[in-house]
């Protein structure tokens, strides 16, 4: 019973010690997020701020001065007083007080921006005497992301290019990209992606104003690239070295393999019109039925076993073939032009991601599923800081890409995969 | 008023590229309507629709290589060479040479240009000049350097309505020009098969024609913006892409930079933005818009009538001659200035731009093309005589530029104005180049066969 008790103590004041602990690692944890979170704070404006001062007091020599800062930038008011306080900061330590009252000197600074960049103005007064002095700021990139609930899709980001990206192949340790009249090779090194070599395709025909592309890994380290009237073989190695990528390309009508994650028995090739921006309809082999041009087509497990063409024409509609029998299929309204079938292992296993039709205000990503011939959405829209312009399959198909291209134009390569509840 | 600028600018830059997207249809004619002559320069509908320059701005006004591929300079910018691009055709079928190049551009450029001389060497095209030209290859975008074949493989003259745009044109009569889609386009044929430009049309007129669908892209001049919003039309509108302005002559009584300081202190821009242009404009002192510099607020906006007065110091000055470009409500800007100089002493007088081929005031519009705030600087200056070219490409060297061409009061900045154009429910995918002007080349229409 003693023993109980003294054994009850020891826990006691073992757990008391341990509780001390984890609070005083709390604590000490809080302290160390506050001071780094300060030092997020201030960091961004510190450079700016000392290039200023030093101009300012360039302009007005050792002194006293009346400081004013108005904003008309999208700086948050929040940070002003932290700017104006460097700003007093660095003044003082190149011998420009600032004073509290009207001085004869006064200094007007102006945190502005245009369509580029944010610039800080100062507009420094020596009695009827304006001198200004400015110091333009990098513009900020804000990351927008946000991933749907219930079946939930989510995006990252593998690569972005101010050249449009029609397609892209990741090989072992590198990209392959496809650009309209270019195949680049990249690796990715710690700092991010290096151009390692660019191969022209040689198009000889004017380009589509909406071109369109694929590649394909044909094993090993071999790919294929279909472009309108072209097509291209090449082969990466996992040495980045630059002399290992090679492509070669030649004029070519020929059908375009489909890309959608295979499931027919026999491949099926889709001819592709070169002078516009879709498929013609025309299939190889023949699957038995007519087919209207389309712009995108994929091959959706169903599951009674088999697979049924879904394939989205034109017209806005999208049909299933099925059995040698096309039929309509109901609620794709919202869908755009590109979509792909991932075989997430979600759900029924299998599910369709569509891209926004244009009635929406922003392009989204979102997976359906088709128990029959409606499709039921299976995950909120995924917002997408853009346009998707292309949408594929990954080999594997689990997961698919996504060609986005931003307000600013620049393109950006995504992986888009399913993540069950 | 920025601010409201920047929701445009935002609302028309953000949700046209970033809208959903349906793969554009090809097919269909589409209908535009316009108040002017297509083929008026600088903004013309029809000439970037026929014509395309050595180089572009992309909606961002950043340069882009066209009709040339590539162009590289010297270390002082003052010889460039443009190379062209392959295989590019005339809508005529004859091949683009450096040498037709330089003859639309001998054309396109008799004096003022920003070049001294330009010849075509091979498939290059040189510029050479003895001043320093950092800013070629983006005035090459702009509307007056288009290019169009003047001699054809036969010897003759061109009609000058032959380029190697994305339409050629079909036929012009009864005030309709029609355009065709050019099949071997370099850029890719358009999605529209035709255009329709119906030209000389009241702006009243083209709104209804809107309303009925006769009608798919019509004009939306800033004053009417908010009539517009107000008809709910699905209007497009541009940052700043027009500055009025007021070009004062620097001969006679205005020798005097006092006397031109004088004029520019006694306009009233506040009204002219918030009563002639319906607050749909920004009242400036500035050359370039603060969207492009971020700066145009050193440049004070306010009239100073005492200020007027003093530089004027009570001198007698004969009437002035003031002369218009352009009608409605440019006319009623015009008359207010007159009133606003008559507050500070001096005497204006409306002449004919055709009977006077040198007034001492001129109102005009002058086009804000493109996104390189020095290249800017230097197409608008240039336009009033004086090319202000910045030292630089740092901020404080362009503002230094402006600040010097201002302080001569020669061009009077006044408001900056967007561009806007209301679209029919079947246009898609519309948006607006950096000057403003719509790509239609670029849109579709949704109900495309």
């Amino acid at each position: 019973m003693r023993n109980d008790i003294i054994r009850a103590n020891e826990i006691r004041a073992e757990t008391m010690m341990a509780m001390k602990l984890i609070r005083w690692a709390v604590m000490g944890l809080s302290v160390l997020m506050a001071l780094r979170s300060s030092f997020a704070t201030t960091s961004p404006w510190e450079q700016p701020a000392r290039v200023l001062a030093e101009q300012i007091a360039v302009i007005l020599g050792p002194g006293q001065a009346h400081l004013t800062i108005r904003n008309l930038s999208g700086i948050s008011n929040d940070s002003v007083p932290t700017i104006r306080k460097l700003l007093e900061q660095d003044l003082k330590a190149r011998g420009v007080g600032v004073a509290e009252d009207e001085s004869a000197n006064s200094v007007r600074v102006t945190l502005s921006e245009n369509a580029r960049a944010r610039l800080w103005v100062a507009e420094v007064v020596e009695g009827n005497v304006t001198q200004v002095a400015m110091v333009q700021l990098s513009s900020d990139e804000e990351q927008h992301a946000k991933t749907a609930s219930g079946l939930n899709l989510r995006k990252e980001a593998l690569f972005r290019s101010n050249e449009p990206v029609l397609a892209a192949l990741e090989t072992a340790n590198g990209l392959v990209v496809l650009e309209p009249e270019q195949i680049v090779f990249e690796t990715q090194g710690p700092d991010g992606w290096h151009e390692q070599s660019r191969v022209s395709v040689g198009q000889r025909r004017p380009l589509s104003r909406d071109p369109r592309g694929i590649l394909l890994p044909e094993g090993g380290a071999a790919f294929e690239a279909w472009l309108a009237g072209t097509q291209c073989t090449g082969s990466y190695e996992p040495s980045p070295a630059p002399g290992q990528w090679t492509a070669s390309c030649q004029p070519s009508d020929d059908p375009w393999p489909m890309t959608q994650f295979e499931q027919a028995a026999v491949p099926v090739k889709a001819f592709f019109n070169g002078a516009r921006n879709y498929f013609t309809g025309v299939l190889t082999p023949n699957i038995g039925v007519d087919t209207q041009p389309f712009y995108s087509a994929a091959w959706f497990p169903r599951a009674a076993g088999g697979a049924a063409l879904v394939v989205g024409s034109i017209d806005g509609k999208v049909r299933m073939i099925e059995n040698g029998v096309s039929k309509q299929i109901a609620g794709t309204r919202d869908w755009g032009s590109d979509f792909a079938v991932i075989h997430s292992g979600c759900g029924a296993g299998a599910q369709i991601v569509a891209s926004g039709s244009g009635e929406a205000a922003g392009d989204s990503l979102r997976a359906y599923e088709l128990p029959a011939l409606e499709v039921i959405a299976a995950s909120a829209p995924l917002d997408v800081s853009g346009a998707v312009m292309t949408f594929w399959p990954a080999p594997d198909g689990k997961s698919a890409f996504a060609v986005v291209r931003s307000a600013a134009n620049e393109y950006e390569v995504d992986r888009v995969s399913a993540l069950c509840n | 008023m920025f601010r409201r600028f920047a929701i445009s600018f935002l609302i028309t830059m953000v949700t046209l590229p970033m809208a959903a997207r349906t793969r554009p249809h090809y097919g269909g004619t589409l209908h535009v309507e316009t108040e002017g002559d297509p083929w008026q320069r600088p903004d013309g509908i029809a000439r970037r629709l026929v014509f395309d320059g050595l180089t572009t701005l992309d909606s961002r006004g950043t340069v882009q290589s066209a009709l040339a591929t590539g162009w590289e300079t010297d270390s002082g910018d003052h010889r460039w060479q443009f190379r062209l691009r392959a295989a590019v055709h005339f809508h005529d079928g004859s091949p683009l040479t450096a040498t037709a190049v330089v003859q639309s551009l001998n054309l396109d450029c008799p004096a003022n240009c920003p070049w001294a001389t330009v010849r075509a060497v091979g498939s290059i095209v040189v510029f050479t000049s003895d001043a320093p030209m950092p800013n070629l290859p983006a005035l090459l975008a702009g509307d007056q350097f288009l290019i169009a074949l003047t001699v054809t493989e036969d010897g003759k003259a061109s009609n000058g309505n032959i380029g190697t745009g994305p339409f050629q044109v079909a036929s012009f009569s009864n005030e309709l020009l029609a355009l065709a889609a050019n099949e071997t386009c370099w850029q890719g044929r358009p999605f529209a098969d035709a255009i329709e430009i119906h030209a000389h049309r009241p702006v009243h007129d083209q709104w209804l024609d809107l309303s009925i669908g006769r009608a798919d892209v019509v004009e939306v001049p800033a004053e009417t913006l908010r009539q517009a919003q107000q008809q709910r039309l699905t209007v497009l509108v541009s940052p700043p892409a027009t500055l009025l302005g007021l070009e004062v002559a620097d001969t006679g009584t205005l020798s005097n930079p006092m006397m031109r300081a004088a004029i520019a202190a006694s306009i009233d821009r506040s009204a002219l933005s918030n009563v002639i242009f319906q607050k749909q404009g920004e009242a400036t002192a500035s050359l370039l818009p603060q969207s492009l510099t971020g700066f145009s607020f050193l440049f004070p906006v306010d009239r100073d009538l005492n200020k007027a007065h003093e530089l004027r110091g009570g001198l007698n000055t004969p009437t002035l001659t003031l002369s218009v470009q352009g009608d409605g409500t440019m006319k009623l800007a015009s008359q207010r200035i007159a009133l606003n100089l008559k507050e500070a002493g001096f005497n204006a007088q409306e002449v004919n731009p055709g009977g006077t081929p040198h007034a001492d005031l001129m109102l005009r519009m002058i086009p804000l093309e493109g996104g390189e705030p020095s290249a800017v600087l230097e197409s608008v200056s240039r336009s009033a005589g004086t090319a202000a070219i910045p030292a630089d490409a740092s901020s404080a060297s362009l503002y230094k530029a402006e600040r010097d061409f201002l302080e001569r009061h020669t061009l009077i900045p006044l408001v900056d104005l967007p561009k806007a154009y209301a679209t029919g429910a079947r246009v898609r995918d519309l948006a607006l180049h950096a000057d403003g002007m719509p790509d239609l080349a670029g849109a579709s229409l949704g109900d495309a066969p």
